[in-house]
């Protein structure tokens, strides 16, 4: 019987052949052992593809990694994260501040002054020594020139608070220009005891500005003073590039690119996420081949980090070489902008790696750079695969295909200790925290913030949901930082005293044992999102916490889109569990200062504190380091004692290697030299990635 | 049967109008915006996401931004929100990834349905029948992501094999059969686990046909005309049994552009299950309602082509 046959054979037959394929395959053993050139390859696993690799454009962790590797900024942070140069060989940064001579303000002993008086007033108590010992000296001491200049007429536009848009006719009166030496943010408050005190305050833009619409004295007086302002602080930063740096294309980098880069960032065409970061960026000039000079509209000493964003090849990506791409493809000029060009999946940079491949959910392939101005990277190859699944990850890691694993909490226990690998860990930049909505109460008194926060066993959290692996945090910033406060002790766990503080405050406890005040429970809703089942635990475990004081507690979890637009943005929760992920430069303002509260902003808490506001404000202009680190720590002290967070952990991350990659130096003597991978202070083992080598056997050290 | 044709194909114009009409107002009432960017990344400003706003279109009235939307769609132009590359280009990258999958998958479920369905109902109630059925609601019952595990870590310890990806990672074969054996290989485990519940729901339906049509006073006539056994259920029996299923060929197309989320997630398979995932999850518009139209254009076509089919091999259905 045919049929029977042909229903039997067929999947006989099938089954089979697919099997057979086994036979084929290089196993494991093949692929890692007896292959040397596997030596050469760094093979790493990411869950997620990139998207876009362009630094300007991209926002995805998997994009940046592989920009990293492809593209070079000006700076970057060193091994103890303070900037070093990178594309730039060096900078300077210095001042320009201008200020507008007022007419009406009479100078003491000396009346009123024109520009020219000014000026003249000024280099005279530059040279005299009556200031000696007083805080006038250094400023003075650090103005290099003065000058008069007449700036030049210009429109402001602005839109009123009723959306309506206004053009101001600006004609600015005579101005002193001053060129310092160092940033100096006390300049004009210090100036104010030489010119009199309300020189600046005391100067009245609307005599300056006219309006076509609108009668200029019914103008909201702060509008003038916006398009106007009395004085200005420019810091200038001046890039000096290093020179016979190359593109991976051979063609030489020169201070064209970072101009270019500068102007496709902010081309409103292009719509880059970085466009913030660069809105303060007055303008960029290049100065010559190897100078680019940087002008700020304002003190903002985060400004720096900035640069260190990856440089663009002007060649490849400016308009012309746009339209030649658009024509090569048979489409419209338009249709080709920076965003759709090619060069997003096959970038160029001037990176110790070159891009060579990329298939997409698959794998990106890049080779090392033979022309890379610091020497080329040991590796032949990186290679960045996607494995979207975290066990399979592992059991590849395992076989040896892939080179790192980022463990599990729960493994590190068991894979700290297996004498197969090396493992480094280290705290992340981010930290977890439960906010409480300050608009609302219970939560407008500090009291029960601060019992709230005393009721939370912590440490039992990490034990229990983080299998150990976290640390406490008690304050905004990174803590590997210097500008996190150390000496601020973590609150201990402490119902009895969180009791007494709510007793203080007019909790009592009611008949039921729960807490109360002029007849309302002490309750409210307590929030996270889905999809993260550390949150969700800890959530479940405060709930507990809290009850056995006597707190009343519900919880909610939801989607992440509705909890952020609906709940987050609209201010619309009691208390949320959430965390921020931080870049270390110490700028708060847009997470803890007072204006930033409204809905679709980041303070949501509703944290409001004059003396924060102000710290927040000189921090972020403050050019000298220590000054900076004192700021940092009397916020971070504010902050804890105020408690709008309970602040809980950074999570600690633990990574595994294979045990025969180590570092390769040559000594002064020309020998080779192996040295084990250590990381640096903040963690961080791949800092010195491009002097790695795979050797075929694991090397003994001495130290081991 | 022209005028069935036109007719019908009339019918589907309109609902394919219907189903794109229904699926771009539900993705729009869904919370959550498009962006290339994380709103709580506070290096990013709602100026930045006012402008991605208006660059996607997402300012203008709903009926404005459904006539864009398919006027792209139609000449092709649409272009992902992610990462700007044109959708369509990006859907047939990985339709080719998932074919592969879907025909092996198909294939196995087919050829080993049939066979233990057949037996299970000739021999019913006796042991290969009960054996089966067993076996078959073990595969249904098990979930997918789990047995594949254990199938990934079987196979990674005892037969050291690399079983993930579609072929093996950074190896050069030195012949094209080296390298098609190899494909084959890393199709199987991830074919086998998407065969593995078709396997069981089909076999039950098979055996439950054949176990209706034995019962029927053709076959008892059949088997009194003195035929032998495999006569009366290969011929007379499983004929009239495989009809419903001329029916279930047309179903198939649809799960072209399926592919499994959960089976390409874990065997790092860059199909379509996982782009249209992703592209839930990062709200990209473009990427959802172009494989939400594809498919509704495919689920239409086979309900189309499992009628003609119908009419075709049964000649008592008059449409």
């Amino acid at each position: 019987m045919l049929v029977k046959r042909v229903l039997i054979l067929a999947p006989v037959f099938l089954t089979v052949f697919l099997l057979q394929s086994y036979f084929w395959v290089p196993t494991y053993e093949e692929q890692t052992k007896g292959n040397p050139e596997r030596l050469q390859e760094f093979i790493t696993a990411s869950i997620g593809d990139a998207s876009i690799l362009n630094p300007i454009l991209s926002a995805d962790s998997a994009s940046s990694d592989i920009e990293s590797k492809v593209f070079e900024g000006l700076i970057d942070l060193d091994k103890d994260l303070e900037y070093r140069g990178r594309l730039a060989e060096s900078w300077d940064i210095s001042e320009q501040a201008l200020f507008y001579v007022n007419p009406d303000a009479a100078v003491s002993g000396q009346g009123r002054m024109n520009a020219r008086q000014t000026a003249r007033f000024l280099h005279k108590a530059m040279v005299s020594e009556n200031f000696e010992g007083r805080p006038l000296e250094k400023t003075l001491g650090n103005i290099k020139t003065v000058s008069v200049i007449t700036p030049e007429k210009f429109r402001f536009r602005t839109k009123l608070p009723d959306q309506e848009e206004i053009v101001l006719q600006v004609a600015p009166p005579e101005a002193i220009r001053l060129e310092l030496r160092k940033v100096d943010p006390e300049l004009f408050v210090n100036l104010e005891l030489l010119l009199g005190q309300g020189y600046f305050q005391g100067f009245s833009p609307e005599k300056y500005i006219k309006s076509e619409s609108q009668a200029v004295s019914r103008i909201d007086p702060a509008i003038l003073t916006e398009a106007l302002p009395p004085f200005e602080h420019n810091p200038v930063i001046v890039f000096h590039l290093r020179d016979g740096v190359r593109f991976h294309d051979g063609h030489r980098f020169d201070a064209g690119d970072v101009e270019f880069t500068y102007q496709a960032i902010v081309d409103p065409e292009n719509i880059s996420p970085r466009v913030a970061d660069f809105e303060p960026v007055k303008s960029v000039e290049v100065v010559d081949e190897l100078t680019v000079r940087i002008v700020y509209k304002r003190l903002y000493s985060p400004a720096l980090n900035t640069w260190s964003i990856g440089i663009l090849p002007e060649h490849l990506l400016n308009e012309r070489a746009l339209q030649q791409e658009a024509a090569a493809r048979g489409l419209d000029a338009k249709e080709v902008s920076l965003r759709d060009s090619r060069f997003n999946r096959n970038p160029v940079g001037c990176g110790p790696f070159e891009f060579s491949r990329w298939e997409s959910d698959r794998f990106i392939k890049l080779t090392s750079f033979a022309d890379y101005w610091e020497g080329e990277p040991n590796y032949r190859e990186y290679v960045y695969r996607i494995v979207p699944d975290l066990l399979t990850q592992e059991m590849e890691f395992y076989a040896g295909t892939l080179d790192s694993y980022s463990v599990q909490p729960h493994q590190v226990e068991r894979l700290k200790q297996d004498p197969r690998f090396q493992s480094f860990s280290g705290t992340s930049f981010g930290y977890t925290y439960i906010g409480y909505n300050m608009r609302r109460k219970p939560f407008t008194d500090r009291r029960v913030r601060r019992a709230l926060s005393l009721a939370i066993d912590v440490p039992e959290i990490i034990q229990y949901v983080l299998y150990g692996q976290g640390e406490r945090i008690t304050g905004p910033f990174v803590k590997q930082t210097d500008f996190y406060n150390q000496e601020i002790e973590p609150m201990e766990y402490d119902p009895e005293k969180a009791l007494r503080i709510l007793d203080r405050a007019g909790w009592k406890k009611n008949r039921q044992g729960w807490l109360e005040k002029d007849g309302r429970i002490l309750s409210f809703t307590l929030i996270t999102n889905s999809g993260n089942e550390i949150r969700k635990s800890i959530l479940a475990i405060v709930q507990d916490f809290w009850k056995r004081i006597g707190v009343k507690v519900s919880t909610d979890i939801l989607e992440w889109s509705v909890f952020i637009q609906e709940r987050v943005n609209k201010l619309d929760f009691d208390a949320l569990i959430l965390g921020w992920n931080m870049g270390i430069e110490p700028d708060l303002f847009q997470i803890w200062h007072s204006s930033q509260s409204d809905p679709f902003e980041l303070n949501f808490v509703g944290f409001e504190h004059k003396e924060a506001d102000e710290l927040i404000i000189r921090i972020r202009q403050e050019y000298n380091k220590s000054r900076q680190v004192d700021y940092c720590r009397r916020l971070h002290e504010i902050i804890a004692f105020e408690q709008p967070y309970t602040f809980l952990f950074v999570q600690k991350w633990t990574a595994l290697l294979d045990k025969r990659i180590v570092i390769l130096e040559v000594d002064e003597k020309g020998e080779v030299v192996y040295k084990k991978i250590t990381p640096t202070k903040t963690g961080n083992y791949s800092y010195y990635f491009n002097k790695w080598v795979k050797l075929p056997k694991a090397p003994e050290f001495a130290t081991d | 049967m022209i005028g069935f044709i036109g007719r019908n194909i009339f019918q589907k114009v309109i609902t394919l109008f219907f189903v794109s009409v229904v699926s771009f107002l539900i993705i729009h009432l869904a919370p959550g915006k498009p962006s290339q960017i994380d709103p709580m990344n506070p290096k990013f400003t709602p100026e930045v996401m006012e402008r991605f706003q208006k660059e996607f279109h997402l300012d203008e009235p709903l009926h404005r931004q459904y006539i864009l939307f398919y006027k792209d769609l139609l000449s092709g132009t649409t272009v992902s929100w992610k990462d700007n590359q044109p959708v369509l280009a990006k859907i047939w990258d990985r339709f080719l990834n998932s074919l592969p999958l879907f025909i092996v998958g198909t294939i196995l479920t087919w050829t080993i349905s049939f066979p233990l369905g057949i037996r299970g109902a000739i021999s019913r109630g006796g042991w290969f029948d009960r054996t089966t059925t067993f076996l078959a609601y073990v595969l249904i019952s098990i979930p997918g992501f789990f047995f594949a595990y254990i199938l990934i870590i079987l196979v990674v310890n005892y037969l050291h094999v690399p079983v993930i990806g579609m072929r093996t990672f950074g190896s050069e074969f030195s012949s094209s059969v080296q390298w098609f054996m190899d494909h084959v290989w890393h199709l199987l485990l991830p074919a086998v686990l998407g065969a593995s519940a078709g396997v069981a729901v089909l076999s039950r339906y098979v055996r439950n046909q054949m176990l209706e049509v034995e019962g029927q006073d053709y076959v008892r006539t059949a088997r009194a005309k003195g035929l032998s056994a495999d006569q009366v259920h290969y011929k007379h029996a499983l004929r009239n049994a495989m009809l419903p299923f001329v029916t279930m060929f047309g179903l198939i197309l649809p799960g072209l552009i399926g592919g499994s989320v959960i089976i390409e997630s874990i065997f790092s398979w860059p199909g379509m299950g996982r782009m249209a995932y992703e592209a839930i999850l990062a709200r990209d518009y473009p990427v959802i309602l172009t494989v939400n139209f594809i498919s509704a254009v495919l689920v239409l076509a086979g309900t189309f082509v499992s009628d003609v089919l119908y009419m075709m091999v049964d000649p008592r259905i008059r449409l």
